[in-house]
């Protein structure tokens, strides 16, 4: 009986000690963890119809144990919280004593979302509400998952979209004259527009009247405004509203965009 | 008697110390950029720190009885169902400014349940070989047979 209570007597101290150092080895360990997020050195891009900001940012690992399934997932909704991206980065394996650079893609695909969303996104800047969940596994033993929100400026490719007076048509031919649309908006975006915008005229009868297609190159963060040359069916009436369809492959494609002539 | 309380008192001043004081110290540091937690985990030092020091001071007072190793046991006990509870059933949620960590301490959970049901077994040897052996010792000797 004396030597299985010895046993156990030894047993827990053996325990005790091994979980003490496991504990201090542990805390120590994650007080030498550094993550470094580059954020001055982030890049924005368009590939196929995605907008990808990259976000580079390092992992040092001066511990003793191994960092493992290192998972980075980003979410961005809109305030109303409509969701716009979901991105995911992981690092499988981030050994003890090493440093790990890689970069997280956030990705957003504007001709995946509805068309509320596009929209809202297209036409107003807006501040996207940002999880950021970071899970790893360390030592293998303990799963941690840590989370965090911020904001985001969203600025919209087509801010202040604005369509001006259309000045009195001149004679063009028997069946069309000829005038000029003003148009003008705001790149506030990240990203710069190149593509067409094609304009359809509606009178009061709800007859289409006159079209017309403008390429379109609009740089990142500025201002474009142009006249487009527009030919109206002679005798159109009085003109309501004219109908706006952007193409910008791959990027986004949308419309109409009602906006009323006055 | 007064021997066994002077013991009682003095292990009792070490335990605290040991427990309460050296620890509080590292939790008032961590307070300054984390008070949620040094808060949290302040009341439980002293939950943790009340049981152990009850326990340490009436085992003492009852050494050498069957209730030493009865506390033992209830204190291997309370012990098991404490752990379970600070841990929060091994998944920790802190939060601090704006920032929220879930942490899977199973692991630790497991390790401190072992650490428990081992201390729970050898209080319950140590009853029974303390009650064995006083059994043993009220039994008549037998004298030699002529």
């Amino acid at each position: 009986m004396k030597q299985a209570i010895r046993a156990f007597g030894i047993a827990i101290y053996v325990l005790w000690i091994v979980v003490m150092v496991f504990t201090v080895t542990l805390v120590y360990s994650a007080t030498q963890l550094g993550v470094d997020l580059d954020t001055e050195n982030s890049q924005t891009s368009t590939s196929g119809g995605t907008v990808i900001m990259s976000v580079p940012f390092s992992v040092t690992n001066k511990g003793f144990y191994d960092i493992s399934n290192l998972n980075i997932t980003t979410t961005l909704e809109e305030t109303n919280g409509a969701l716009v991206s979901n991105s995911s980065t992981v690092v499988p394996l981030i050994s003890s004593g090493n440093k790990v650079d890689a970069t997280h893609k956030i990705s957003i695909t504007l001709n995946e979302l509805t068309s509320a969303s596009l929209s809202r996104l297209l036409f107003n800047d807006t501040e996207f509400a940002v999880d950021l969940i970071l899970g790893l596994s360390y030592a293998r033993v303990v799963p941690l998952k840590i989370s965090t929100n911020s904001t985001m400026q969203w600025g919209a490719p087509l801010h202040n979209l604005a369509i001006g007076d259309i000045p009195t048509p001149q004679y063009h031919n028997s069946s069309h004259v000829e005038t000029v649309l003003p148009l003008s908006f705001e790149n506030h975006s990240f990203f710069n527009l190149n593509g067409n915008i094609r304009i359809e005229i509606i009178n009061t009868s709800n007859q289409k009247v006159g079209s017309s297609t403008i390429q379109i190159s609009a740089p990142s963060q500025n201002d474009y405004s142009t006249q487009l040359p527009l030919y109206l069916l002679v005798g159109s009436g009085s003109l309501k509203e004219a109908r706006l369809y952007f193409d910008f492959p791959p990027i986004f494609s949308y419309g109409p965009k009602v906006m009323p002539i006055e | 008697m007064l021997p066994r309380i002077a013991k009682a008192v003095v292990k009792g001043v070490l335990w605290f110390v040991f427990l309460y004081v050296v620890p509080m110290f590292i939790i008032s540091g961590l307070s300054e950029f984390a008070p949620e937690i040094a808060s949290t985990y302040g009341k439980l030092l002293n939950v943790f720190v009340a049981i152990i020091l009850f326990f340490v001071v009436a085992s003492e007072l009852t050494a050498g009885t069957i209730f030493q190793h009865a506390l033992n046991i209830g204190k291997a006990i309370i012990l098991m169902i404490f752990i379970v509870l600070a841990l929060e059933g091994g998944i920790v949620a802190l939060d601090f400014q704006r920032v929220h960590l879930v942490a899977d301490l199973r692991i630790f959970l497991a390790m401190f349940l072992a650490i428990d049901f081992l201390g729970l077994a050898k209080s319950v040897l140590q009853a029974v070989n303390f009650l064995s052996e006083k059994t043993e010792s009220q039994l008549p000797t037998p004298s030699p047979k002529e």
